[in-house]
């Protein structure tokens, strides 16, 4: 019964006696429940009502204490900070064992039904609450982790870049001490020594770019913008109380523009002959809002890096990434180059 | 002799000393006064665990503190050589002193070693003489026998009731072997009796576990205090220990004996339920409170420790949903069913705990919390069941620690599923690999507990490679060079062939004929040269085998076989200690014998060859580890995000730790001589990743050589090593005695006074101007001299 496989086909016509087919497991048969489908198991071939499910426990009763499971956790679904004390949560995950181990041995069944349903029709609200913040913290989860198998991808593809260029560094020199050797007449030995300081002093200047490159993508992320519907929970912002200075009602917003500075008149034959109408000035239009509203306009798009905002990430799980990158190395998904590290 | 260093009054049992060995004292001494953490490398053979030893005897008798040494090493054997010195040392002591100083030192390793019970030592595997040796001892099993139920005991283990607690066996040094002497004559059980007296002791000397191994560790080691002093020797592998102690493998079997566990644990709830259900209700009741509670009884009879629990996850109540013993168990065979699951996957899986935990909740409902709680609240069961058969539970706890592990860290473990025990395997075979990553983890209890941990061994360079991957900060870190009168082993590279093809074990020409019979030339000239043994080490015993057949095929074995036995090291362990006895007879005998051994297996690690044992090492090809296994690409992607160590450079620094270790055992002293050769093409470059004893001695115009060159070099070597070479002219060079010892501190002194005065350095002897220093001197009246007065 480890595998169950569909029948191929819709039962189109009735076979001969179907009536009597009863299954093995419930005891339930075609003649009560004219609707029920049967699956094949391929190696015993037993047939076995179809529930619309495959069987993922060897043990059976497992399965079947996991569905009472899931019926009971879609129930009581209270969080530790639901209550006001440690003791207090204990004692009711004790007493929804106590439930769920009495519906699973089937111990005072009815009593303990009763308990469940009547806890979900006078928790309604709590419990569906509850699904939301557990849907919700599922969700960051997800995104947490593409973010950190994004990262992890990121960093083997700079390190191997950056072992790459080392290699054709290394080339590059050889070739060069080569050539040298080949054009002057110098000392030999002097000229191999400069090769090779050229070599160092070119790994080290990419080396210290490296440096800089990782200390800037660190830094960014300290402060990233969160996207995706990312959030990092738990963390309170501490404020600190700071000396207010004198009264601003625009709160430090500056109407100042950054990148044009608006004139009080513009060349235009077209403005200057409206701005004499009154037709159109009749009624207080200012052609100053025009200009400042065309201009604001024209900019609006500058001053917005659409590449610096698409890698930003957070510094709190960069840490795990590290994790990440070595399951994927377990997999085996990509191979590090490793033959023959010479 | 003695001697002061600084102000510290030191007892050396020797009347001559290496000026390495002064060395290594100074620093050794400025490491404590600092209270800080080290990493030492000491060249092999020069007397390290003796100087360690009288430096910290002499440290803690002299200041008031008296700190504790512990000191760990890695071997039965090493443990037991080093409680032989110490036994050395505290004589001398009494000697020079006048008196017997109150004194304790001793050794601990597992129970499978000291037990004396007639039956139960008889066991072979050492976990059943865990659990046997706990079935009868534990608390419970006495109160039982005190009701008078029918139970058995273990009288070597009564016996030490009787005594009293802090003086079950009298003061002084024991060595494993004077324990279980002392033991049967008194019948006392040998083991307790350490584990006892642990508190009393000034040393104790066990294997890295008792602190390294949580499961371990928490029991054995959790009563030393702050200030303990922490000595870890042949330290080079330290990391791999470390991971080692907090991975698990678990197969379909293991899962098997799980469930039967968790059945008959069952079974035994229900029982107590009718017989004696008092006793569940006070289990209950004390786990409402919190696992320390439950846990005041904690002693030598438990089931087990918690792998790395947070200290303060055990002053936090039980899981509301794991406190009734039913609902316990419940969970465990849910948890193992769901493994079972995940063992039906027929391809590769590796993933990290945090998403392990995820589809384990959407299957099971089994949340991280309890899972964490697990281990605890098993020993806790187990305890209150009062089970005596305590092997029958042993896969179920095995679990345990897995469950509470992987609930425990999210980063720095993995998890791999391995269907297959090789690509071509055909029938699954599924592990599950918890698979620590970090070797930080399991040692970083250590570091945060104990002021000041030397790290040390004879090859562990690069010395920067150790802080790093094991996250610790040192106040000193030295590599010691050899001081030699003179040049008593000859390291060379030997790159080529005589035929001027070049000879390596990279992958691409390892099975080149012409590669194969170029190394087997090199050995069959170095068998005609080299006196007595040959000890020849191979990258794998794969790569071992096929050049062996290989040889065969080219009638090279024929041709060594004229002058030497020939003899392989195996997987087992029983053939390689007859192979090796063999070997010893035949070097001793005059026929003089290669082996053939493997870079990373047991021979290369503990196994010395000293003297005639071994006059030439070669090393076949650079060790590197088997790359292809999934484990370890995982650690090297974890190394590399983690510690910014590359992929090559970490696999080379593990090859070269290894050849290092292959080359140092054939030197095992000063008096002793012996040739090195790395054969392979890839050594030149990695020269500079040799302990800096070796790589001093290896010239310049010795690290490019053909077979023919490097058989020529040797020959010349041998030719010098025949020559008579009295100790006397080893004095004042290579071995000081005490006035060459206070000549030479006077004249440190000097220097160290005008370096004050000048404003650069500090008031401490360090080790290298120490050896700077004696080198200076060897450069004087160095070998030339010597060699003269030789040739006259
Ligand atoms: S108490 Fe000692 S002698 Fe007795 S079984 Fe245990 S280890 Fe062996
Ligand atoms: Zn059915």
């Amino acid at each position: 019964m480890s595998r169950l496989a569909q029948r191929s086909g819709p039962p189109a016509a009735r076979r001969e006696g179907e009536e009597d087919d009863v299954c093995p497991v419930c005891k339930s048969s075609r003649y009560l429940n004219p609707n029920m489908r049967f699956l094949v198991n391929p190696e015993c071939y037993h047939r076995i009502k179809n529930k619309f499910r495959k069987q993922t426990f060897e043990d059976i009763q497992v399965e079947r204490e996991v569905d009472i499971r899931r019926r009971v956790a879609e129930v009581f679904n209270r969080r530790e900070d639901d209550f006001n004390s440690l003791l207090d949560y204990n004692n009711y995950l004790n007493d929804v064992e106590d439930i769920t181990y009495n519906l699973i041995n089937k111990i005072d069944l009815d009593e303990s039904e009763r308990k469940l349903a009547s806890y979900a029709s006078r928790n309604q609200q709590t419990i569906s609450l509850n699904v939301q913040k557990s849907l919700q913290e599922s969700q960051n989860r997800e995104a947490r982790q593409v973010l950190e198998k994004e990262q992890a991808r990121i960093r083997r593809e700079a390190a191997r870049r950056e072992e790459q260029e080392e290699k054709r560094d290394r080339e590059e020199g050889r070739r060069d001490v080569i050539n040298m050797l080949a054009s002057s007449d110098g000392d030999a030995s002097r000229i191999a020594r400069e090769g090779q300081q050229a070599v160092l002093k070119r790994s080290k200047t990419r080396q210290a770019a490296i440096q800089k490159q990782q200390q800037a993508l660190s830094s960014d992320s300290s402060n990233g913008a969160p996207n995706g519907g990312f959030f990092i929970q738990g963390l309170k912002t501490k404020v600190e109380p700071v000396d207010e200075g004198p009264y601003d009602p625009f709160q430090g917003f500056s109407d100042k523009r950054k990148y044009f500075v608006q004139q009080n008149r513009y060349a235009w034959d077209r403005l200057d002959r409206l701005q004499k109408d009154t037709n159109w000035t009749a009624g207080g239009y200012d052609f100053r809002e025009f200009c400042s509203r065309t201009l604001c306009e024209a900019f609006s798009g500058l001053g917005v890096f659409i590449g610096e905002e698409v890698t930003r990430t957070d510094p709190a799980f960069v840490g795990s990434v590290a994790t990440v990158a070595a399951a994927e190395a377990g997999a085996g998904s990509k191979d590090i180059m490793m033959e023959d590290p010479f | 002799m003695k001697f002061n260093i600084e102000d510290l009054p030191v007892l050396f049992p020797y009347p001559r000393i290496y000026p390495e060995q002064y060395a290594y004292m100074c620093d050794l001494k400025r490491t404590l006064d600092a209270g800080g953490h080290c990493v030492l490398e000491m060249p092999s053979g020069t007397g390290k665990t003796v100087s360690l030893l009288s430096l910290i005897v002499a440290y803690q008798q002299y200041y008031p503190e008296h700190r504790k040494l512990i000191y760990c090493s890695r071997t039965m054997s090493e443990i037991e050589k080093a409680l032989a010195e110490l036994r050395g040392l505290m004589k001398y002591r009494a000697e020079q002193l006048g008196y017997e100083e109150d004194f304790r030192g001793l050794g601990l390793t597992s129970r499978k070693n000291l037990c004396l019970h007639p039956s139960v030592k008889r066991e072979k595997s050492g976990s059943v003489v865990d659990a046997r040796c706990r079935s009868l001892t534990a608390g419970f099993v006495k109160e039982k026998k005190e009701r008078g139920e029918d139970v058995d005991l273990c009288i070597y283990h009564e016996n030490l009731d009787l005594l009293e607690p802090h003086n079950l066996i009298p003061a002084g040094v024991w060595t494993l072997d004077g324990m279980l002497q002392y033991g049967e004559q008194q019948k006392q059980c040998p083991y307790f009796t350490a584990r006892r007296m642990m508190p009393f002791c000034n040393v104790i000397i066990y294997s890295y576990h008792y602190l390294l191994d949580p499961k371990i560790a928490e029991r054995v080691s959790k009563e030393l205090s702050k200030d303990c002093i922490v000595v870890f020797d042949e330290a080079h592998n330290i990391d791999n220990v470390c991971i080692e102690s907090l991975s698990i493998d678990l197969t379909e079997d293991a899962l098997r004996k799980a469930t039967n566990g968790a059945t008959k644990l069952d079974r035994k709830i229900m029982e107590m339920k009718s017989t004696d259900a008092a006793k569940l209700q006070n289990e209950y009741a004390k786990l409402v409170e919190g696992l320390r509670e439950a846990d005041e009884a904690r002693d030598d009879g438990a089931f087990m420790a918690n792998p790395a629990l947070p200290d303060d996850l055990l002053k936090e109540a039980v899981p509301g949903n794991i406190r009734r013993a039913e609902h316990f168990i419940a969970f465990l065979k849910r948890f193992v069913e769901y493994l079972k699951t995940r063992m039906k996957v027929l391809h590769v899986i590796s993933e990290t705990p945090p998403s392990f935990l995820q589809h384990l909740k959407e299957l099971t409902f089994i949340e991280k919390k309890p899972l964490r709680f697990c281990a605890e609240r098993l020993t806790s069961l187990v305890r209150t069941l009062e089970l005596s058969n305590i092997e029958d539970y042993q896969s179920l706890q095995e679990v345990a620690s897995f469950a509470t592990l992987v609930a425990t860290y999210d980063t720095g473990f993995l998890l791999i599923l391995e269907p297959y025990e090789s690509e071509s395997a055909t029938v699954s075979n599924p592990v599950l690999h918890l698979t620590c990553l970090d070797a930080a983890i399991a040692i970083k209890p250590v570091f945060d507990r104990f002021s000041s941990v030397i790290i040390t061994s004879g090859t562990i360079s690069p010395l920067e490679m150790y802080p790093k991957m094991l996250g610790f900060t040192t106040v000193v870190q030295e590599s010691y060079s050899m001081t030699l009168a003179r040049r008593s082993f000859l390291p060379m590279i030997v790159t080529r062939g005589s035929d001027q093809g070049d000879i390596s074990s990279g992958f691409q020409i390892r099975n080149d004929p012409g590669v194969v019979r170029n190394y087997g030339n090199l050995l069959t000239e170095f068998a005609k040269l080299t006196p007595d043994g040959i000890v020849v080490f191979f990258p794998s015993y794969l790569y071992m085998e096929s050049i062996i057949s290989y040889w065969q095929g080219m009638g090279i074995l024929d041709q060594v076989w004229k002058y030497k036995l020939i003899l392989v090291e195996t997987p087992d362990s029983q053939e390689t200690s007859l192979a090796l006895e063999t070997y010893r007879t035949a070097c001793s005998n005059g026929r003089g014998a290669v082996l053939l051994c493997v870079a990373r297996g047991k021979v290369s690690e503990g196994i010395d060859f000293d003297h005639h044992y071994g006059r030439t090492v070669i090393c076949i090809g650079v060790p590197f580890q088997y790359t292809e296994s999934r484990i370890l690409k995982a650690r090297l992607e974890f190394l590399r995000e983690t510690y910014r160590i590359k992929e090559n450079d970490f696999l080379s620094f593990d090859a070269m730790r290894h050849a290092a270790q292959c080359l140092g055992r054939v030197l095992r002293g000063k008096d002793d001589y012996g040739i090195m050769v790395l054969a392979d093409r890839r050594f030149q470059k990695k020269r500079g990743q040799l302990p800096k004893w070796i790589n001093q001695a290896l010239l310049d115009s010795d690290t490019n050589l053909s077979v023919d060159q490097a058989t020529a070099t040797a020959r010349k070597f041998l030719k010098t090593m025949s020559l008579p070479f009295p100790a006397r002219f080893q004095e004042g060079i290579s071995t000081w005695s005490a006035e060459d010892l206070a000549k030479h501190k006077a004249k440190l002194e000097e220097e160290k006074i005008r370096e004050l005065q000048h404003g650069s350095g500090d008031r401490h002897v360090h080790g290298q101007d120490v050896i700077r220093e004696a080198e200076g001197e060897f450069d004087e009246e160095g070998i030339d001299d010597a060699m003269m007065e030789l040739d006259a």
